[in-house]
C-alpha cells in the first residue's frame, strides 16, 4: 500500500516508478476513484477531537501488547509450587496462571514492560473514552443524526469495562482474586436467576477451577472481537457522517470546515498515534502498575486493607460500600440480598440512562432537526449542568470506592467518610446542577456583553464631569454617534482580551539567541500577504463563478436547493 | 493540465475547495526555514538516538531478576525503567518530529467540504422501495402465510436448538444434589461422623496445628480451617480444605469478662472466651478478617461493613445486612478445639433461593 | 500444637506444650529452590532442630518465677523512670487511671518497648489512638542511653506481674530466612489491616493500623507479642517466634523498595494508579492534542 500514498510528484526516477506501480495496481483494482474521494475527506480541526483517538491508539496498543502477552501466559487453574527467582514467594503454592504471570514479570526480557504497557494502556483506553463520552455530550454531538454512534459508544465503554475486569482478573493474584469473589458475590445477588448464572459462570462454587480459563477466552477473543468490530462500526460512521464542527466563520450545517486527509490529517493523526504510544511506554517504564509479586497469589482467607477495583469499576464499589444495608425477604423464603440494589441492579440502569440520552433530550426539546454545528456548553445550560451534575454523581462514587484512603490519609472516621459519602451523593449533584447553570448563564452574559460594547482594555478615563469609566473596545467599530455596534452571537467563542486581538503583536522571528536578518523577514511577510491576497481574489473568482452557475441552473435544472450548487469542471 | 491544476479539480470533484494553502516558507532559503527543518530534523534524529539507546539497553542492561538486598539489585531495578524510558521517548520524539514537520512546513490549510445529510434522494427512497415490493411479489413469498409461519416456525426453532447447543455444556443446577447442596453447607460439616479439628495454617502446607485453648491470648485472633485426621498427609484435601471460600473462620478469643448477647438457639456454640465466626463476609464475601481487639468490632476491609463481636458479630455499619455465621465449637477430650456441627445457616453472601434467618 | 506429619499419633496424644519442637520435619517437605538449601540436606534439619530449641529456650515465654531474678538497680532506675514520664497517665501503682491511661499491670517488657521506642507513650494527647512519633530523646533506642533507659523501664514494669519479654536480637539479626512463609502468614494475619505493602489502612471510627515501613524489627516483634491497641496479639503457640521471624523478613523485603517496575505510586494500587492516569496521562495527552490543534 506505501506506494499508493507515495506522492507522485517526488522528483527523480523513483517518481516514475511510484507512477508505474500505481498504475499497475490501478488496473486491478481501480481504486483512484475511491482512494481520492477518502483523501479529499475533510476534517474539522479541534483539540477535543482528538479525544476519541487516544481511545483508539490505546487499543490498538493494547491488542500489540496483548498478542505478545498471550504467547507466555498460561490462564491455567491448576495448583503449583513456586519455584521461581522471586524470593518473598518461592515454596508458596499457588496457580500456574499466577506463576505465569510472575514468569513474565522476572524471566521473560522486557516482560515486566509489556505487562504494565499493556495494564496502562488498558486504564488510558477506559478513561480516554470517557474523556471522550464527556465532550461528545457537553457539544451536544450526540444529536441527530449521530444517535446511533452515541450507543454504539456506551456500548464500547460497558465493553471496555468488563474487558478491562477479565484482565484484571487473569493473574489470579489476591487483588484481582477478592475482585472476582465480589463479582461471584454479586452474581449469587441477582434475584431468582443469580445462582445458576453463578453456576454457569463459575461452574460450581466459588472459585472452582474454570473461571479463569474462562475469562481468559472471553478476555483475548470475545471482547476484543466485539469491540473491534464496534470501533470499526464507530469509526466508519464518523467517515460516512462526516465530523461535527464548531460554529465559526464559513462553518454551516452544511459543510465541513478543516484539513483534508492528505496530507494534514494523516500527518497529524499518524505522529498523535506516535505521542500517544510513546507517552503509554514512558509512563509504562517509569510507574509500576499492579506489582502482582508484593499482592500474593490468591487465597479465599487472605484480604488486604485498601482493596480496591482498576478505576473504571471504583464508582461500582464506592455504590456498594455506601448503600444501606437494605435486605429484602419474600415470603422467608427467597432472599433479595443487600449487595443486588447498588451493584446488579443499579449499574444497568445507569447505562441505559446514558445509551437512552439522546431520545430523551429529543423528547424534552422537541427537537428533530439535523445537527452538523456542535455547541458551546454555555449555550446549552440545561443539558450542561445535568452533565456535570453526572459526573459529579460519578466521581462521588469514586471517592466513596476510596473512602478508605481518605479515612487512613485525612485521619477522618472511617464511618464518618461513609455517612459523608451517603449523603454527599444525595447533596452535592443537585448543588453541582444550580451551580453549573447559573455559571453557564453567566458565561452567556459576559459573551453578549463583549458583543454588545466591545472588550475591557483595562484603561479607566475620567471623564470632564468626574465621571470615571472604562475604554471598550467594540468588536465591529462604531457607528455614526460613536456607540459600539452590536453584534448577534453566533455560538463561537468571543475574544474577551486584547491579546486576542493581536494588540500584544508578535515575538520578532529569529532563534532563542538572535534574530532573523531583517531583510528575510520582511519579504518572507510580504510574501505570506502577496499569496494570501492571491488566495482571496482567487476564491472571490470562484464564487462569482459558482453565482452565474447557480442563477443558469436554477432555471434549468430542479436540483436540491441546499446542494450549494455542485462545482463543475473549469472551462479550461 | 498542472500538477496544480489536477490537484484542484481533484478537490472540486469531491465538492472541496481549498480556501487556504498557502506554503509557509514561501522564499526558499530563509533562515527561518532552515531553522525550521533543523527543528524537525533534530527530533528525528532525538528519536533515533533514543531508539538506539533502547537497543542497546534491551540487549546488554542486566534484566534478570535480582532479590532485593542482593548485589545488583539495583541495576537490574532499573532495567525496566530504561528500557521503558527509552523506547517511550523514541517514539514520543517520533511523533513530536511528525507533529513539528506539519506545524513548521506543511501549509496551514482550510478546507470546505460539503455535506449531504438527510434522507436520501426521492427517486432512490422510491425505487428501493418498489424493488422491495417487486421482490415480494414476484417471488410469490408475500402471499403465502403458510410458508411464512412455517419458516419462522423453523427459524424459532433452529435458534433455540442453536442458544441450547451454545449454553447447554456450561449450565448447570446449583441445587442438583437437593438438600446436600454446596451452597447450603461447607467443609465444616463431619463426613461419617469423623471429627472436624480446627486447624490454621503456619504458611506450610503439610503442617497440621490443630489449635487448642491455650494457643491463644485474650484478645487474638485466628484464621481457622476445617482439618480431619484422614486427610494427615493428603496434599491435596489439604489444600482444598484450605482454599474452599466458604471453610475460613476466624476464632477469636475474647477478653475475660467480655459478656456476648447470643443469638437465639446459638448460645452454647462458644466455649468460654472462644468464638468461631465464618470468616466470609455476609455482603458479598470478602474475608471479614480485622478483628479490632479493644472494641470487639470486626471489620471488613472491602465494603467496610462492622460487626460486633459481643453482639455474636450483628453488622452494625455498613453495607452487610446479615451477622457472620457462627460455627459450633467445643474442645475434645484431647484438648484440642472441634466444631460441633457444620454452620446452622448458609455462609457468605446471600442468593435469591436462601430462606430468612435472622 | 503444631505435629510432625510422620509422628502423627505420638504427638497428637501428647501435644507439647507450647513451642513446635519437631515441626522442621513438616518443613522438609517442603521445596526450596536455592541451590545451598537443597545441598544442606540433612546437616540443616539438624542445626535447625538446635536452633530452634535454642530459639525456644531464649525466647519462649517463661513462667513468671524464671525471671524472678531482678536486677533491683535497674527496676530501681526504672521505677524512677516511670514516675518521671509515665506516672500521671498510668497511676502510682500500675493500676491505670480511669480515662486516662489502662493498667500495665502483666503488659510486659516487649510493651513498653513498642510503645515508648516508637514514640506513642509517651501520649502526646488522649485521641483515638496514640500515633507513631519521634521517641523522648531518653528513650530513643538508636542511643545507647535510650536503650538502657528502656531495658530499666521494661524491667520495671516486668517485675510487677510479668508479661511477654522483647527479644534480645535487634535489627536484622530479628529477620527470619523464609520470607515466603512469612508472605503466606502476613497475607492470613497481617494485610488485612496493614495492607500488602505495609501501607496501613483504615479501621473504624478514626482507628487505623499504622504503616509499617518506620517500625523496625524490635518493633513489629514486639508489637505482634503485645497486642497494642486494636491490634489482636499473637502468643508465642499461635505464631512461633520463628513465624514471626518469618513475617518480619517478608514485611522488610516488600518494603525495602521492591519496584522492579519504576516508582510505585505510593504503593497504593488501583486507586492511585486510577487518579494518575486521569491527572497525568490524559491531561498530558491532552496538552499535546491543544498543541497540535493549535494554529502555528
Amino acid at each position: 500500500m506505501s506506494s499508493i500514498t507515495t506522492p507522485t510528484s517526488s522528483p527523480g526516477g523513483g517518481s516514475s516508478k511510484a507512477a508505474e506501480a500505481l498504475d499497475q495496481l490501478d488496473q486491478r483494482f481501480h481504486p483512484a476513484a475511491g482512494l481520492r474521494k477518502q483523501f479529499n475527506k475533510v476534517f474539522p480541526t479541534h483539540w477535543s477531537f482528538m479525544l476519541g483517538e487516544v481511545a483508539l491508539y490505546s487499543f490498538i496498543i493494547l491488542l500489540l501488547s496483548g498478542t505478545y502477552l498471550a504467547l507466555f501466559f498460561d490462564p491455567s487453574m491448576e495448583e503449583i509450587v513456586y519455584n521461581g527467582p522471586y524470593d518473598p514467594l518461592r515454596g508458596v503454592h499457588m496457580s500456574r496462571a499466577y506463576e505465569s504471570a510472575l514468569e513474565i514479570s522476572f524471566e521473560v526480557r522486557g516482560g515486566l514492560f509489556m505487562r504494565q504497557v499493556h495494564h496502562w494502556a488498558a486504564l488510558l483506553f477506559v478513561a480516554s473514552m470517557i474523556i471522550h463520552m464527556f465532550r461528545v455530550f457537553f457539544t451536544g454531538a450526540f444529536r441527530k443524526p449521530r444517535e446511533t454512534n452515541w450507543v454504539i459508544g456506551i456500548v464500547l465503554i460497558l465493553l471496555g469495562t468488563f474487558e478491562g475486569f477479565t484482565g484484571y482478573s487473569l493473574p489470579d493474584d489476591l487483588l484481582s482474586g477478592v475482585g472476582l469473589r465480589i463479582a461471584s458475590g454479586i452474581t449469587l445477588t441477582v434475584p431468582v436467576m443469580g445462582t445458576w448464572v453463578h453456576w454457569a459462570l463459575f461452574g460450581g462454587e466459588f472459585p472452582g477451577t474454570e473461571i479463569i480459563p474462562r475469562l481468559y477466552i472471553i478476555h483475548v477473543l470475545v471482547l476484543p472481537g466485539i469491540i473491534l468490530a464496534l470501533i470499526a462500526v464507530h469509526l466508519g460512521l464518523v467517515w460516512y457522517q462526516k465530523h461535527t464542527q464548531f460554529p465559526g466563520p464559513g462553518r454551516t450545517e452544511n459543510n465541513v470546515v478543516g484539513v483534508r486527509i492528505m496530507p494534514q490529517f494523516a500527518a497529524k493523526g499518524g505522529a498523535f498515534f506516535a505521542v500517544t504510544a510513546g507517552v503509554i511506554c514512558l509512563v509504562s517504564g517509569l510507574f509500576q502498575i499492579n506489582g502482582i509479586w508484593s499482592i500474593g497469589p490468591y487465597d479465599a482467607s487472605h484480604i488486604s486493607a485498601g482493596s480496591q477495583p482498576d478505576f473504571y469499576m471504583l464508582w461500582s464499589e464506592g455504590m456498594a460500600r455506601i448503600f444501606p444495608p437494605w435486605e429484602f425477604y419474600l415470603f422467608d423464603t427467597y432472599t433479595i440480598p443487600s449487595a443486588f440494589i447498588p451493584t446488579a441492579g443499579f449499574l444497568p440502569v445507569l447505562f441505559l440512562v446514558a445509551a437512552a440520552y439522546p431520545a430523551i433530550e429529543r423528547r424534552f426539546t422537541g427537537d428533530d432537526a439535523i445537527h452538523n454545528l456542535l455547541q458551546r456548553p454555555r449555550d446549552v445550560p440545561v443539558r450542561t449542568a445535568l452533565g456535570a451534575m453526572a459526573i459529579s454523581f460519578y466521581l462521588w462514587l469514586v471517592m466513596c470506592g476510596f473512602n478508605d484512603w481518605i479515612a487512613l490519609f485525612f485521619h477522618i472516621s472511617l464511618n464518618a467518610t461513609t455517612w459523608a459519602g451517603r449523603l454527599g451523593l444525595l447533596i452535592v449533584p443537585p448543588i453541582v446542577y444550580w451551580v453549573t447553570y447559573r455559571w453557564c448563564l453567566g458565561l452567556q452574559k459576559s459573551d453578549r456583553a463583549v458583543l454588545e460594547h466591545g472588550i475591557e482594555t483595562g484603561i479607566i478615563k475620567r471623564l470632564p464631569h468626574g465621571e470615571f469609566i472604562e475604554v471598550h473596545q467594540p468588536l465591529a467599530g462604531v457607528d455614526s454617534h460613536g456607540h459600539p455596534i452590536p453584534l448577534e452571537y453566533q455560538g463561537s467563542s468571543v475574544p474577551k482580551r486584547m491579546n486576542q486581538l493581536g494588540s500584544a503583536g508578535e515575538p520578532v522571528p529569529g532563534s532563542l539567541l538572535s534574530p532573523d536578518p531583517a531583510d528575510e523577514s520582511r519579504a518572507l511577510a510580504q510574501a505570506r500577504h502577496e499569496a494570501h491576497e492571491r488566495e482571496l481574489a482567487e476564491r472571490e473568482e470562484r464564487a462569482a463563478a459558482r453565482r452565474a452557475l447557480e442563477s443558469r441552473s436554477t432555471e434549468e435544472l430542479s436540483g436540491r436547493p441546499d446542494d450549494g450548487g455542485r462545482p463543475q469542471q473549469p472551462g479550461d | 493540465m498542472s500538477h496544480e491544476q489536477l490537484a484542484r479539480l481533484a478537490g472540486e470533484l469531491d465538492e472541496v475547495e481549498v480556501v487556504h494553502n498557502t506554503p509557509k516558507f514561501p522564499i526558499p532559503g530563509t533562515r527561518a526555514e532552515k531553522r525550521a527543518e533543523r527543528t524537525v530534523a533534530l527530533w528525528f534524529v532525538i528519536s533515533a538516538l533514543s531508539g538506539l539507546a533502547f537497543l542497546v539497553a534491551f540487549i546488554w542492561w542486566p534484566w534478570e531478576y535480582v532479590n532485593v538486598g542482593e548485589p545488583g539489585y539495583t541495576i537490574y531495578s532499573l532495567y525496566t525503567p530504561v528500557i521503558g524510558f527509552t523506547f517511550g521517548f523514541s517514539i514520543l520524539a517520533l511523533g513530536i518530529a511528525v507533529i513539528q514537520a506539519v506545524k513548521k512546513l506543511f501549509p496551514d490549510e482550510v478546507s470546505v467540504q460539503q455535506r449531504h445529510d438527510g434522507p436520501s434522494d426521492e427517486v432512490d427512497r422510491r425505487t428501493v422501495i418498489a424493488q422491495l415490493a417487486d421482490a415480494g411479489r414476484s417471488t410469490t413469498l408475500g402471499r403465502r402465510k403458510l410458508i411464512i409461519r412455517s419458516a419462522g416456525l423453523a427459524a424459532t426453532v433452529v435458534g433455540i436448538g442453536t442458544g441450547v447447543a451454545a449454553l447447554g455444556g456450561i449450565v448447570r443446577n446449583p441445587w442438583a444434589e437437593g438438600d446436600e447442596a454446596p451452597l447450603w453447607h461447607t467443609g465444616w460439616r463431619s463426613e461419617n461422623g469423623e471429627t472436624v479439628y480446627l486447624r490454621t495454617d503456619t504458611g506450610i502446607l503439610s503442617e497440621i496445628a490443630r489449635v487448642r485453648p491455650e494457643d491463644m491470648e485474650p484478645g487474638s485472633m485466628m484464621t481457622v480451617f476445617p482439618y480431619r485426621e484422614s486427610e494427615r498427609g493428603d496434599e491435596t484435601a489439604l489444600l482444598h480444605a484450605q482454599r474452599a471460600s466458604d471453610a475460613p473462620v476466624m476464632l477469636i478469643r475474647l477478653r475475660p469478662g467480655t459478656v456476648v448477647n447470643a443469638r437465639p438457639g446459638q448460645e452454647d456454640f462458644n466455649y468460654g472466651d472462644f468464638y468461631a465466626w465464618s470468616k466470609v463476609c455476609t455482603h458479598v464475601g470478602c474475608p471479614t478478617s480485622l478483628y479490632q481487639a479493644q472494641d470487639n468490632r470486626i471489620l471488613c476491609p472491602c465494603h467496610q461493613s462492622q460487626f460486633l463481636a459481643t453482639e455474636d458479630a450483628r453488622p452494625v455499619f455498613g453495607p452487610a445486612a446479615r451477622p457472620l455465621p457462627q460455627l459450633p465449637i467445643t474442645v475434645n477430650d484431647e484438648g484440642y478445639f472441634v466444631a460441633q456441627s457444620d454452620f446452622v445457616e448458609p455462609v457468605g453472601p446471600a442468593f435469591w433461593e436462601r430462606p430468612k434467618t435472622t | 500444637m503444631t505435629e510432625n506429619p510422620e509422628g502423627a499419633d505420638s504427638a497428637a496424644q501428647n501435644p507439647p506444650p507450647g513451642g513446635r519442637p519437631e515441626q522442621d520435619a513438616g518443613r522438609r517437605s517442603r521445596p526450596h529452590g536455592k541451590m545451598h538449601r537443597r545441598i544442606a540436606g540433612a546437616l540443616a534439619i539438624g542445626l535447625s532442630l538446635v536452633t530452634v530449641g535454642f530459639l525456644y529456650t531464649a525466647l519462649a515465654p517463661q513462667p513468671q518465677v524464671a525471671e524472678a531474678q531482678p536486677d533491683a538497680a535497674l527496676i530501681a532506675k526504672g521505677e524512677q523512670l516511670y514516675n518521671n514520664t509515665c506516672i500521671s497517665c498510668h497511676g502510682a501503682n500500675l493500676q491505670g487511671e480511669q480515662d486516662r491511661g489502662p493498667s500495665l499491670i502483666g503488659v510486659g517488657d516487649a510493651a513498653v518497648y513498642f510503645q515508648v521506642s516508637s514514640g506513642r507513650m509517651p501520649m502526646a494527647r488522649q485521641e483515638a489512638q496514640a500515633a507513631r512519633k519521634p521517641p523522648l530523646p531518653i528513650f530513643d533506642p538508636e542511643t545507647a542511653e535510650g536503650r538502657a533507659n528502656l531495658e530499666a523501664l521494661g524491667a520495671y514494669i516486668q517485675a510487677n506481674g510479668g508479661g511477654p519479654v522483647t527479644p534480645a536480637e535487634r535489627g536484622e539479626a530479628l529477620r527470619g530466612d523464609d520470607p515466603a512463609r512469612g508472605g503466606t502468614l502476613y497475607r492470613l494475619n497481617c494485610a488485612s489491616c496493614h495492607n500488602f505493602t505495609g501501607v496501613g489502612g483504615a479501621l473504624s471510627s478514626g482507628k487505623y493500623a499504622p504503616a509499617l515501613a518506620p517500625a523496625s524489627e524490635s518493633q513489629i516483634y514486639t508489637a505482634m507479642q503485645t497486642g497494642p491497641q486494636n491490634m489482636p496479639r499473637f502468643s508465642d503457640q499461635q505464631l512461633t517466634p520463628e513465624e514471626k521471624r518469618d513475617i518480619i523478613a517478608y514485611i522488610k523485603s516488600v518494603n525495602e523498595t521492591n519496584n522492579p517496575g519504576g516508582y510505585s505510586l505510593l504503593g497504593l494500587g488501583p486507586t492511585a494508579e486510577g487518579v494518575f492516569v486521569f491527572v497525568v496521562v490524559m491531561s498530558g495527552l491532552v496538552g499535546f492534542a491543544i498543541w497540535l490543534g493549535a494554529k502555528s
